[in-house]
């Protein structure tokens, strides 16, 4: 197992040219790493960075199994992708989506192949200059994903990506890259698999980048495993056109240090979408999650749900952002926040932000509430004979099951998480 | 089975720090009707929380027992699985939890490991209630009060009653909210679960609720103890003269918890 920091100029245009992408790719990669190097570090109000180094890590791929992550593979049956550590190392299509030209490929191949969908879209959504961990993700990217789906195909069965890490670090600068076209339908998730690892300093930086043209549609679902070890920073962001609409479902376990932001750009006039988070956190984790909706279309819609249940000592920040920006008038968004504290020695933050510039709202509201299991509850599932910790465990798993039930995933896949829940629950 | 039997002696109850119910004494048996009567805010609602052990309710003074068995030391569910079972005025909403599932899990948890009820079994006897009831089917699968109705709440209590089928179970103001069909509803549930196996404590102010189950005995609380008891004939003669006569005849001036010693 090596580590080391590259700190060379070209490090962008070394690891293209090793993952033999087009040239231009090349050079999109350079000018990431310029933003990188150029953009500030980060402050964020609740969460430390002082330690946090953004340098690129480099380490080369560990000898396990990959146990789990293969055997979820091999039972699901929709068109599928695994990647272990930083490799992709197998891509399933269905012959119906291969027969409606459903494009699932790796994002250093597609650069040769899909050139022009990449030009158009790759950046577009999550530029460079989002964030410093954005840049990072532009210029050190590997194993990167391509979904296309064409117009007006509807895929039939759930698309799954599977990325699986042996040892921390391993793949630590995942990107993907979704695109429904013109009245495209699909439901796609990801599920992480990660390893536990001594606290660093070092920073890895996952990316989504969604993209739903005009009446798309796209129900996206993201298992994240939040394991202690390096800072892990996510950025998951839709951009959508008229009458689109995408669905988040973001569902994430663990004891590490993560920040979140999963965001939809509603452009489109008439666009809508909904956020369910699903959060627990347990052992010291720390988890700064923003979940955002940007209104710029008119009539456009969105609702934001968040669920967290902490033990332990561990903290979470969940903030819900909803802007509606001058211009999108009859705009509309609802925002519900709950965490659930099981012990004492757990904190978390629930934070509504509404940033409101048009006069003309729909509606638009929040509730927010952090605090133990209702005692009324718990009295009066007791009052039946159940015990309190079976009560207990009742009211938790009831308070998440509408996300696990909506994540857009085959059984197989939603039974490994139910699995992985019941573990950090118990 | 033994005929059950709930006996309550002298009973205090204080609830954040002012006595509710004070000095109560009433023997239920199975097979057996009780209503008890009375204005508002004269501790009924009380001592059946306390009887129930809801943690706000302390009990500051005297004896439960359920067939011979001390209740108050007993946990909340203990008591649920000795036989006790309180249909709630105000049930929780528990979200995500549905009531088939909450049921299941409450016959369950009196059964024991290792005597769970079969699923298809529990489903069939679910369904057969719910009929009973006049309960549409896809009640089963909703979350557990969540957007029910009052009178869909009250039903659902009396269908876990019917489900679970207690030794003694109290009701506590089963028939407020409800018009006259959920109450005939209500009350055959409670009459059809009559049985020298179920003893019941039912708790009302109004009189209406006696018309469909009869009672046995009638008591009337005010002031936070039991001032009259009688026959079926005493619910009868305070619908016709009302709270106001009884008073005088017993030289009440304020019924309400306040007033009492």
């Amino acid at each position: 197992m090596t580590e080391k920091n590259v700190v060379s100029a070209s490090v962008g245009r070394a690891l293209s040219h090793q993952l033999q992408e087009a040239d231009w790719l090349a050079d999109w990669r350079e000018s990431a790493w310029t933003s990188f190097q150029t953009l500030e570090k980060p402050w964020l109000e609740k969460t430390d960075l002082k330690r946090c180094q953004f340098e690129v890590v480099e380490k080369s791929p560990s000898t396990g199994s990959h146990l789990e992550a293969r055997k979820l593979f091999e039972s699901v049956t929709g068109s599928a992708v695994l990647i272990l550590g930083n490799r992709i190392e197998a891509i399933r299509l269905t012959e119906e989506d291969k027969k409606n030209g459903v494009v699932l490929m790796s994002l250093h191949e597609a650069s040769h192949t899909h050139r022009h969908l990449l030009e158009k879209y790759l950046g577009s959504v999550v530029p460079s200059s989002h964030s410093k961990w954005a840049a990072l993700n532009a210029a050190a990217f590997q194993a990167g994903v391509l979904l296309y789906i064409p117009r007006h195909v509807e895929v039939s069965s759930d698309i799954l990506i599977i990325r699986s890490e042996e040892e921390a670090l391993e793949s630590a600068y995942p990107r993907t890259l979704v695109i429904a076209d013109t009245g495209a339908k699909a439901r796609v998730a990801e599920m992480q698999f990660a390893k536990p690892a001594a606290t660093s300093a070092a920073a890895t930086s996952d990316v989504w980048e969604v993209v739903a043209e005009n009446d798309a549609r796209l129900e996206i679902g993201l298992i994240d495993e939040i394991l202690a070890g390096p800072y892990r920073f996510y950025t998951r962001r839709a951009k959508l056109g008229k009458d689109a609409e995408v669905n988040w479902y973001a569902a994430s376990t663990g004891d590490g240090l993560a920040v979140s932001d999963i965001e939809s750009l509603l452009d489109g006039n008439g666009s809508r979408s909904n956020t369910r988070v699903l959060g627990t956190a347990v052992g010291r984790m720390h988890h700064d999650l923003t979940a955002k909706m940007t209104h710029a279309g008119r009539y456009s819609e969105s609702d934001i749900v968040m669920h967290g249940v902490l033990r332990q000592k561990a903290n979470a920040v969940f903030r819900s952002c909803t802007e509606i920006v001058k211009g999108a008038v009859e705009a509309g968004s609802e925002q519900h926040d709950r965490m659930i504290l099981v012990d004492s020695t757990a904190r978390a933050d629930a934070i509504p932000m509404l940033l409101i510039d048009e006069n003309d709202v729909k509606r638009c509201g929040h509730a927010a509430s952090v605090g133990k299991i209702d005692p009324n509850q718990i009295y009066y599932l007791m009052s039946r004979g159940i015990s309190e910790k079976l009560a207990t465990r009742m009211i938790i798993w009831g308070y998440f099951e509408e996300t696990i039930l909506s994540l857009p995933v085959e059984e197989a896949v939603r039974e490994a998480f139910v699995a992985r829940l019941e573990k950090e629950l118990d | 089975m033994s005929v059950p039997q709930l006996v309550i002696e002298g009973l205090h109850v204080t609830v954040e720090g002012k006595e509710i119910v004070k000095g109560l004494d009433l023997t239920v048996g199975g097979g057996e009707i009780h209503a008890i009567m009375g204005p508002n805010g004269t501790g009924k609602s009380t001592l059946a929380s306390a009887l129930m052990g809801h943690p706000k309710y302390e009990v500051t003074g005297g004896r439960v027992t359920l067939d011979g068995q001390d209740l108050l030391s007993m946990s909340v569910d203990e008591r649920a699985r000795a036989g006790l079972f309180l249909a709630m005025q105000y049930p929780a909403e528990v979200p995500g939890v549905s009531n088939a599932n909450f049921i299941r899990q409450s016959l369950n948890a009196r059964a024991g490991e290792g005597n769970e009820i079969p699923v298809l079994k529990f489903h069939r006897q679910l369904q057969e209630k719910m009929k009973k009831l006049n309960i549409d089917a896809s009640f089963a699968e909703r979350y557990l009060n969540e957007g029910f109705s009052g009178g869909e709440k009250k039903r659902n209590e009396i269908l876990q009653m019917s489900m679970l089928e207690p030794r003694i179970a109290i009701l506590d103001e089963i028939d407020s909210g409800l018009d006259i069909d959920a109450l005939k509803i209500v009350a055959e549930g409670v009459n059809n679960l009559k049985s020298p196996q179920t003893g019941f404590l039912i708790i009302t102010h109004y009189q209406r609720l006696l018309n469909y189950i009869v009672p046995d005995r009638v008591h009337v609380m005010m002031q936070g103890r039991i001032v009259k008891s009688g026959g079926r004939e005493l619910a009868e003669y305070l619908e016709a003269h009302g709270y106001d006569e009884l008073k005088a005849e017993l030289g009440i001036e304020d019924e309400s918890v306040q007033a009492g010693v």
